[in-house]
């Protein structure tokens, strides 16, 4: 019972936490001297090391009878000067691929032309016979075998 | 976003302030005012160009930062000092801590000066004072950010990283305390 009776209501709550407050920042403000002077170098500190604010500076345009068409020349030269290198390096990507590709063509066609103009036709390498033919001393083992069954005769 | 001259006048408009409270949570004068400096410093640094709307919320929240981060610091120092006072002498002297025993007391010729309604108000200060240095850190937190800081209770809850309940909860227990604290002296706010 005395427990509920001792407590605050919100609103005396809020009154009690209103009223620490403004004592609270009276005691603040008799802070000592050295505190204070203490206090006041740890501001310029901070305001000297203060993050720098964004400043957009406009390029100054010249006024006059031909300001206007000064002004679309240097625009244009502007926007040339970042397309011109954006055009280069795209035609150059285009061409360095060309050029693999043709290489690449190139490549496979002299290795079909050598198998093709070779003395065994390209479906013999298919055939896994002929490899194991390979494998076990190819035509110079069948070529000696050959010889000396002849001179037994 | 906040100008030079609008960045001043907020520091000095929180400093003396922004100390007490790290007096309160820290209870030494020297920590206080690094802890203060630091903080400065930091939304300087890093949130100068914020908006000077935007500046009180996140001054208090560095300023929170900072006072946790003395007490980390401070518990790593405490274990090593405690591991190596141990292989030496025993000493207890910590034991019977007593924050009233560490707030100076008020400059009593000042005090004579102004005449006895100045030396009313500053017992009363220094006996409110003394229990908010009591009472928990996150009731104290709370307590010193709804009402000295006159954050709303959605603002204190995102400097302190927790719910707008808990702020409610960690204010009414601050306040309660307090009350009856001062009520045992005799003390009506």
């Amino acid at each position: 019972m005395n427990r509920t009776k001792d407590l605050l209501t919100q609103t005396q709550a809020d009154e009690f936490g209103q009223a620490s407050a403004v004592l609270l920042s009276q005691g603040s403000q008799a802070l000592p001297t050295g505190i204070k002077e203490r206090l006041y170098a740890a501001r310029m500190k901070a305001l000297s090391v203060r993050k720098a604010e964004k400043v957009w500076i406009q390029k100054p345009v010249l006024a006059s009878s031909s300001g206007t068409w000064s002004f679309s020349s240097r625009s244009t030269w502007d926007t040339l000067g970042w397309v011109a290198p954006l055009v280069v390096l795209v035609f150059g990507l285009i061409g360095i691929a060309q050029w693999q590709e043709d290489s690449r063509i190139n490549d496979i066609a002299e290795v079909d032309a050598a198998l093709l103009s070779d003395d065994v036709p390209p479906d013999a390498y298919a055939d896994s016979g002929f490899l194991g033919f390979l494998k076990n001393g190819g035509i110079a083992d069948t070529s000696s075998d050959s010889s000396s069954s002849l001179q037994s005769k | 976003m906040a100008s030079a001259q609008e960045l001043s006048v907020f520091l000095s408009s929180v400093e003396q302030r922004a100390f007490k409270q790290a007096v309160y949570a820290v209870r030494d004068d020297d920590a206080a005012l690094d802890i203060v400096q630091d903080a400065m410093i930091k939304l300087a640094e890093k949130y100068g160009d914020r908006p000077a709307a935007e500046l009180p919320l996140v001054f208090t929240r560095i300023l929170q930062n900072r006072i946790h981060d003395w007490f980390r610091r401070q518990k790593v120092r405490n274990t090593w000092v405690t591991l190596f006072s141990n292989m030496g002498k025993k000493s207890d002297e910590n034991d019977d801590f007593d924050p009233l025993e560490s707030l100076s007391a008020p400059d009593d010729s000042e005090i004579h000066q102004d005449g006895g309604r100045k030396l009313e108000r500053s017992q009363l200060l220094q006996a409110l004072e003394s229990e908010i240095s009591k009472l928990p850190a996150r009731q104290r937190e709370a307590f010193l950010m709804r009402y000295w800081d006159e954050l709303s209770i959605t603002d204190t809850a995102k400097a302190m990283s927790c719910s707008e309940g808990s702020v409610k909860t960690h204010c009414s227990r601050a306040t309660q305390a307090l009350a009856k604290a001062l009520k045992l002296k005799g003390i009506t706010l």
